[in-house]
């Protein structure tokens, strides 16, 4: 065995002297680097010589290799990496005036598909979580039908079911910077989005086992929470796609997305997906509830309110690089992103590194879903340039997703909901990325 | 479809057993084409339809008066609202604003922005207060809706709120709203020389409000091993933090380790049974069991130690 020359020992040790001294996460990248630059092939061979914080890596036999794992259902529902705790949501507390009637966001820096894991979907309660009891839970409806019904989630499960990949968004999403940039971090810009698969009988169906009158135009949907959330979908929607849900991703609903039971209005904004649904309302006009004029109203510059703003239009945002993820390295780079419409499907996105200067046609990446996320991505070779970057998003329709001036111009800055803008990226020349505003 | 008729005879029968009640023909007809389900009873129906529309369908029977409504607002409402519907902290303002819907910081209350007043009565049955949801009963509801009427200069203060002079009232903002008319944007598909480049001004963000702890260098990115009372944390959550967070009617601040420090000098026997048995006095006042009966003792003892660990 050839052994190490004394100046490489030395200057190891001096590596993983200096190594010490900054956090764990830089120090192997630092310890990497200095020892490409100095061991080489020595390294390679020195077998015997562990050096502290490389005994993983090769050409040593990584610890979890040299013992046994854990067996079956030592963990009898399944939970991520202990590696992967900083994956969760979060919310921002000063949003809200309590934690009960508040929201959390998604982590999209770290999604990597068009579903959201049922554990990371964002959170949004009017008052907290019930913890209902699906023996003791019933459905009513009544209203404008033949036959007022009550049903029993059995029976409620025995009707015909479907299942569907959507996405579900606050209409909030976005709302804290109407008048400027404001959070560092993708999760708090656009995470109260998230996608699912989601299980349930169509809203149709259910309707028809309690035949509809004449005459009807609208449905209230109400939830078992304290909230008693409430809100009227026309009709129209109701026979359309709107599904009575109880299961997400393959499990039953998780009791933060409304278990046992929850309405599903795919592609519209997200209270009126019901939660906790223990009633439905037939009737010749909307009930004018709290969540459908005091909020979820979008007021206007002139002072006039839009309402029945139920549709979440076309929208898009670059989820790396993003504040989370910062360039690392000069070269070739994935830029990802996702981009979605409540009109359908999303038909092509295009990405600008200039601040909207000039654009490029990005590549849809994967499924093509009506109403869901979408993934899209594009290669770039960085080179240590200042970058603005942007995408635009055009669905089925033919609705191409505006800037922020132009939704600023028709608007104002007074509408919280609804705001589905160009978003821009600031990439610096050290690969730190800030969220900016362009004027 | 004879077996599914014959089910939902058989449920008919059963439920006219149980409920004594007479079902019109028109409903044993025919079953719907699954058969799944039962009628829901009228009782059944009142019992869960509280909504309130704006021609004033479901309001129940009964009144209440501004001066009644003083009272209960008083006592159930302004300690969130405050005592004018001003709001403490970042509860929801009630009163006022009136005339700032177009201007820059608008004030959307129930007298500047809400369209019809059966909304102020269905959201408060439904929903408030908001710690006892559906608590109160249809006069108080009528009392409490006069006395937010009457704090927007709505009503004057002889006024009584009966289901019969429910549709004179006309809210300030009723003619406020309009019908979706999405899309109201257009963008071009511009591909190349779109803008000037000189002419992009950028505006970053306002610094300090986002959280940003966990996106810093060298932040953990594995689970802490700190054993949390997770028992007392669901409590707490549940039925503790609504004032215990932000100090609502005196409640200390879990986290304020100057005050639990003092608070927790008799020890911590004293504080939990002042928690159980409730506590009225000059520094504030505590509910028993936080308003939560269906708490037992030991759930209470395990939320009074959770906020004590996380004050330390």
């Amino acid at each position: 065995m050839k052994k190490l020359s004394e100046s490489t020992t030395d200057l190891l040790q001096e590596i993983k002297t200096e190594a010490a001294e900054l956090p764990q996460n830089k120090r192997r990248d630092f310890m990497l680097n200095g020892l490409k630059l100095t061991a080489g092939t020595a390294l390679a061979t020195a077998v015997g010589k562990v050096v502290a914080g490389q005994e993983n890596l090769p050409p040593n036999v990584p610890t979890w290799q040299k013992s046994l794992g854990r067996g079956v259902v030592s963990v009898p529902y399944g939970q991520p990496s202990k590696h992967e705790a900083n994956l969760i949501r979060r919310t921002v507390e000063w949003l809200t005036a309590d934690k009960i009637a508040s929201i959390s966001m998604s982590p999209l820096h770290k999604m990597k598909g068009i579903i959201t894991p049922s554990g990371l979907h964002f959170e949004r309660y009017h008052g907290g979580v019930p913890e209902v009891n699906p023996d003791d839970h019933r459905i009513m409806i009544n209203g404008m039908v033949e036959r007022p019904l009550l049903l029993t989630m059995d029976e409620l499960m025995s009707f015909p079911s479907e299942s569907h990949i959507h996405f579900l968004e606050c209409p909030a999403n976005g709302g804290m910077e109407w008048r400027g940039a404001q959070m560092e971090a993708l999760q708090f810009t656009h995470g109260m989005l998230s996608g699912s698969e989601w299980t349930g009988v169509k809203l149709s169906t259910i309707l028809q086992e309690a035949g509809i009158k004449p005459g009807a135009k609208w449905v209230l949907a109400e939830g078992a929470d304290a909230a008693g959330m409430t809100r009227s979908i026309p009709l129209e929607k109701a026979l359309d796609d709107t599904l009575v849900v109880f299961a997400q991703n393959g499990e039953m609903l998780r009791p933060e997305q409304g278990y046992p039971v929850r309405l599903f209005t795919p592609g519209w904004e997200g209270n009126t997906s019901v939660k906790w649904l223990r009633r439905l309302e037939v009737g010749d006009m909307p009930w004018a509830q709290r969540e459908e004029t005091s909020k979820y109203t979008d007021l206007l510059a002139d002072g006039k309110a839009r309402k029945h703003s139920f549709v979440q239009e076309v929208n898009s945002v670059i989820t790396s690089p993003c504040p989370e993820n910062p360039i690392k390295r000069k070269g070739l780079l994935q830029l990802e992103g996702l981009a979605w419409s409540g009109h359908g499907k999303v038909k092509r996105v295009d990405v600008s590194l200039d601040g909207g200067v000039s654009w490029q046609t990005a590549k849809l990446k994967g499924l093509v879903l009506s109403k869901s996320l979408t993934r899209f991505g594009m290669e770039i070779n960085w080179q240590g340039e200042p970058l603005l970057l942007q995408s635009r998003a055009v669905d089925e329709t033919g609705y191409v997703q505006p800037t922020l001036s132009q939704l600023r111009e028709v608007r104002g800055t007074n509408s919280i909901y609804h705001k589905n803008s160009i978003h821009t990226w600031q990439v610096q020349t050290d690969g730190a990325v800030n969220n900016v505003q362009l004027g | 479809m004879y077996n599914s008729v014959k089910k939902y005879l058989k449920i008919l029968v059963l439920a006219s057993a149980v409920q004594g009640l007479f079902i019109s023909p028109a409903y044993a007809e025919e079953a719907g084409h699954y058969g799944l389900g039962r009628i829901a009873t009228p009782e059944e129906i009142a019992g869960w339809d509280i909504d309130v529309r704006p021609d004033g369908l479901g309001l129940p029977a009964g009144s209440g008066s501004v001066a009644d409504g003083e009272g209960l607002y008083e006592g159930q409402c302004a300690s969130c609202h405050g005592l004018f519907g001003e709001g403490e902290g970042r509860w929801p303002i009630l009163a006022g604003g009136f005339d700032t819907l177009s201007e820059g910081r608008p004030e959307k209350t129930v007298g500047s922005y809400w369209p019809h007043a059966s909304t102020l009565y269905d959201y408060i049955r439904r929903a408030m207060p908001f710690t006892a949801p559906q608590s109160l009963t249809a006069d108080e509801t009528y009392a409490i809706t006069a006395y937010v009427l009457y704090l927007n200069e709505i009503v004057d203060e002889e006024f009584v709120l009966t289901k019969d002079n429910f549709s004179t009232i006309v809210m300030p903002n009723a003619d406020g709203f309009f019908e979706d008319d999405r899309p109201d944007v257009r963008n071009p598909t511009c591909m190349k020389d779109c803008k000037d480049p000189s002419s992009i001004k950028v505006t970053s963000t306002i610094a300090g409000v986002t959280p940003t702890e966990h996106m810093e260098e060298g932040a953990s990115n594995m689970t802490e091993e700190a054993p949390i009372n997770e028992h007392g944390k669901g409590i707490y959550n549940q039925s503790c933090a609504v004032c215990h967070n932000n100090g609502m009617a005196g409640a200390p601040i879990t986290g304020d380790k100057e005050v639990w420090a003092d608070r927790t000098k008799p020890g911590m026997e004293a504080v939990i049974n002042r928690a159980i048995n409730g506590y009225v006095g000059e520094d504030g006042a505590m509910p028993a069991k936080g308003g939560n009966m269906s708490l037992s003792d030991e759930d209470v003892a395990a939320a009074v130690h959770y906020m004590v660990e996380q004050s330390q």
